[in-house]
């Protein structure tokens, strides 16, 4: 009897450690997603604040690269998102030093504050989401359901730091 | 936008973080923001609180780690601190501190929703996170974004809770400081200024008067002016009896006179010898348009830019302290040059741009309306709370837990359905 009722209490423990840690790990997915849907926010404010400011440069080389890249940043799939958005950063610090005082060059400057704020936040939201995905008992009772494994978000966002 | 702000420590005593959160708040309102603050408060009633205050209730003192920590929690706190939550309709909660014990640690397991925690300390070792790290995680992992004041407090936050903070430093009304007049009725005389608890030994008053009978020797008109609380006789007793005449102690200097006191020497003299995690008082020197000669303290390399800023010292040195505090104040030209870009360096730290800082973090949590949503109240913790609330000690009480529980699960399905309509966020491709 005593046993009966000791592995009940476990398996009532057992069954709320899971459920807990489901919960867990479904507020962390919320919170990438949260965080990826605001860093893909200001990229893209980042990518088209950029077109605008090429668009007030001396035609020429820098300001034709700085536009493709752009174009292609906005363009870009999952797959090139990282590699796009680093051709947009190289872009950019190779037109510096832009013509001071635009609207246009404020709107960048905001927008690529807001990125480098906004990937620190999102790739923080998925540090803390794959530490826990990653222990044994999460892992091997995939808690974490059919969602995939959150990636972090690694581009060089320092360009316009003047 | 409409910002909820929580304070973890009583608001009518005074501290760094009290002051923080009250400059900031009303740096936001005055943009035209809709600010609630929720902290303890000993006495609503002889505090004199700004509208935008509410209380948590009373702090209770609790003996630890050898000074007096006091602490917010219990069933009442975590009520005033749902409604609060329920109430405001916050586009986002900044929690400051949500290690320490009180209202910001139950805003962070009672909130769902854009959350963004500040962190001060900068002591290596939290024992609060030592021991409840584990069980503290749940709910800090919640925060969308981490903001440190210093580069010690982020390096705190990075070792304890593993992810990286944000970098923005405290404030300073720069308007305050800028053109403020000395104080009335001086003699006109080389001055140093020291200010800071004077029986405090890491504020290092002791090496500046050690260093003083060299520095009258080099400068023999030099005064020191002290301000700070603490006992003055231990400070005279210090000094030798021909040199008494030269310190002048004014005590506790109120924080309208903190101005004036800084305008009213050719130079600030920081000698702290350890601790230091920021530096505040050094930017108000700089502020003022003082130069500054600090020890040679990570916080302050940082603040003076290098040395580029003020003069550096070798930390507890007297014989350096009154060698750089005797060549500064023969030289004029000097003070002039550090002066300007000492005020260069402060722009940064202006209140100005330190709330246009804290403001691009609070749009990057909450611009993204479908994901990110409102501040609510968690539902997870709301049936618990619930519980706490009702529960009456008696036999029912048991039934009713496990009805809860019962609820609780039979919840989870609906977390599920919620994921997954905002699954279309993560699909990247």
């Amino acid at each position: 009897m005593t046993t009966v009722v000791a592995l009940l209490g476990l398996l009532v423990l057992a069954v709320i450690y899971v459920t807990w840690t489901a919960g867990r790990l479904d507020r962390l997915h919320a919170r990438v997603d949260a965080a990826w849907a605001a860093l893909d926010a200001q990229l893209v404010r980042r990518a088209a604040a950029a077109r605008a400011v090429a668009a007030t440069l001396a035609p020429g080389p820098v300001a034709e690269t700085l536009d493709a890249a752009a174009r292609a940043a906005l363009e870009a799939g999952a797959e090139g998102r990282e590699a796009c958005e680093n051709d947009l950063s190289r872009a950019l610090r190779a037109a510096l030093p832009l013509p001071p005082d635009s609207a246009e060059l404020a709107e960048l400057e905001t927008a690529t504050t807001r990125v480098g704020l906004a990937r620190s936040f999102h790739n923080a939201a998925v540090g803390d989401t794959r530490a826990i995905r990653l222990r044994r008992i999460p892992r091997a009772l995939r808690l974490a359901g059919h969602r995939s494994l959150p990636q972090f978000f690694e581009i060089d966002d320092t360009a316009m730091a003047q | 936008m409409r910002i909820g702000i929580t304070c973890p420590y009583t608001w009518d005593v005074p501290g760094g973080v009290q002051a923080h959160v009250r400059d900031l708040s009303a740096h936001l309102i005055g943009l035209g923001h809709d600010v609630s603050v929720l902290t303890p408060v000993d006495d609503p009633d002889e505090a004199d609180l700004p509208p935008y205050v509410l209380s948590a209730g009373r702090a209770v003192p609790v003996p630890y780690n050898g000074s007096v920590a006091r602490l917010v929690f219990g069933p009442l706190s975590l009520t005033r601190t749902r409604r609060w939550l329920r109430e405001g309709e916050f586009d986002v909660l900044h929690v400051h501190e949500p290690t320490v014990p009180s209202v910001s640690m139950l805003a962070c397991f009672a909130a769902s929703g854009p959350m963004v925690a500040t962190f001060h300390t900068a002591t290596a070792r939290s024992r609060a996170l030592q021991v409840f790290g584990t069980a503290l995680q749940p709910a800090l992992e919640k925060i969308s974004a981490r903001i440190a004041v210093s580069a010690a407090a982020r390096r705190v936050v990075v070792e304890h809770l593993g992810a990286d903070a944000v970098l923005i430093p405290n404030g300073v009304d720069v308007a305050r400081f800028d053109g403020a007049q000395p104080l009335p009725g001086r003699p006109p005389a080389p001055t140093v200024v020291f200010l800071g608890r004077i029986d405090e030994g890491r504020k290092g008053l002791a090496v500046l008067l050690e260093a003083l009978p060299e520095l009258v020797r080099l400068v023999p008109g030099v005064r020191l002016l002290v301000a700070g609380p603490g006992n003055a006789e231990d400070v005279r007793e210090a000094v030798p009896r021909s040199l008494r005449d030269r310190v002048e102690l004014l005590g506790l200097v109120s924080d309208a006179d903190k101005p004036s006191v800084f305008a009213s020497g050719q130079v600030y003299c920081a000698p702290n010898t350890h601790g230091e995690s920021f530096g505040i008082v050094l930017v108000e020197a700089m502020a003022t348009g003082t130069p500054v000669v600090a020890s040679d303290l990570e916080a302050f390399r940082r603040v003076l830019d290098e040395g580029r800023a003020g003069v550096l010292v070798p930390v507890r040195d007297a014989g350096a302290l009154a060698a750089a505090l005797g060549a500064l104040l023969c030289d004029p030209p000097r003070q002039a040059r550090l002066a300007a870009s000492a005020r260069e360096v402060v722009r940064a730290y202006d209140w100005a741009s330190v709330t246009r800082q804290v403001l691009d973090v609070y749009e990057t949590v909450a611009d993204t309306a479908p994901p990110a949503g409102h501040v609510e109240v968690d539902p997870e913790l709301d049936t618990l709370a619930a519980l706490l609330e009702k529960g009456d000690g008696t036999d029912d009480d048991a039934g009713r837990l496990v009805s809860t529980l019962r609820r609780w699960l039979a919840d989870r399905p609906r977390l599920a359905d919620r994921t997954r309509s905002s699954e279309a966020w993560t699909d990247r491709s």
